[in-house]
């Protein structure tokens, strides 16, 4: 999926925090969304690559997208 | 995971950030958290206790530097702060063994509201230790 498909509900950024903040921010930001909707998670810390994957399939909800550019990463989750 | 428990013993700073984040993480995600503080980490379940934690032993010099860098990280680096942010998840019950009360002189009436109480080991270890998926201590 291209980031121009997706249409995005809310973001997130978590930039500059470390674990567990961002997986904790995710959640209370997921939990704000409707089934279908987006959340954008931007984020600077890198265990997210692993974290984020790992929640999405433990969750249900859905990983369209991740991003990496100059160590920011960025990743588009619809909620389930 | 549904349930998990923790056991926290240490007491310095940078020794209770870690179970204080890890059960923040897990309730963040509807993890049910049970976490029993025994020893000298009793004293953190009091508002007194929480505010005079502070890093010990070798790292002491660093107690403020340490602070500085978990707030960077974004996290309350203020324990009693930490400990409401992790109660507002709704998932995370604190409790105070008796007998680390008894010794340390914890009572009831000191405890922070965001406590459950002070109970037994026999009751932690059978009723949630038991029963949770898994168990940590620290």
């Amino acid at each position: 999926m291209n980031r121009s498909d997706i249409k995005i509900t809310e973001s997130l950024d978590t930039s500059g925090k470390c674990c567990p903040m961002p997986m904790v921010d995710s959640n209370k930001a997921i939990k704000k969304l409707q089934g279908g909707e987006v959340l954008e998670i931007i984020a600077t810390d890198p265990a997210t690559q692993g974290d984020i994957p790992s929640w999405c399939e433990r969750t249900g909800n859905e990983l369209l997208l991740a991003e990496e550019m100059d160590k920011t990463f960025k990743y588009y989750v619809r909620k389930s | 995971m549904k349930s998990m428990t923790i056991i926290v013993r240490e007491d310095s700073y940078d020794k209770i950030l870690t179970p204080l984040a890890f059960a923040y993480l897990q309730a963040s995600e509807g993890v049910q958290v049970d976490m029993l503080f025994v020893n000298w980490a009793v004293l953190a379940l009091t508002e007194k206790g929480a505010k005079n934690i502070k890093v010990q032993g070798e790292y002491a010099d660093r107690d403020q530097w340490v602070r500085e860098q978990v707030a960077k990280a974004g996290i309350p680096n203020d324990i009693y702060t930490l400990i409401k942010a992790i109660k507002e998840t709704g998932c995370v019950n604190f409790y105070a063994c008796s007998l680390a009360a008894t010794i340390f002189g914890v009572d009831t009436d000191s405890l922070i509201p965001e406590a459950e109480g002070i109970i037994g080991a026999s009751w932690f270890l059978n009723e949630k230790a038991d029963k949770a998926d898994y168990n940590q201590t620290f």
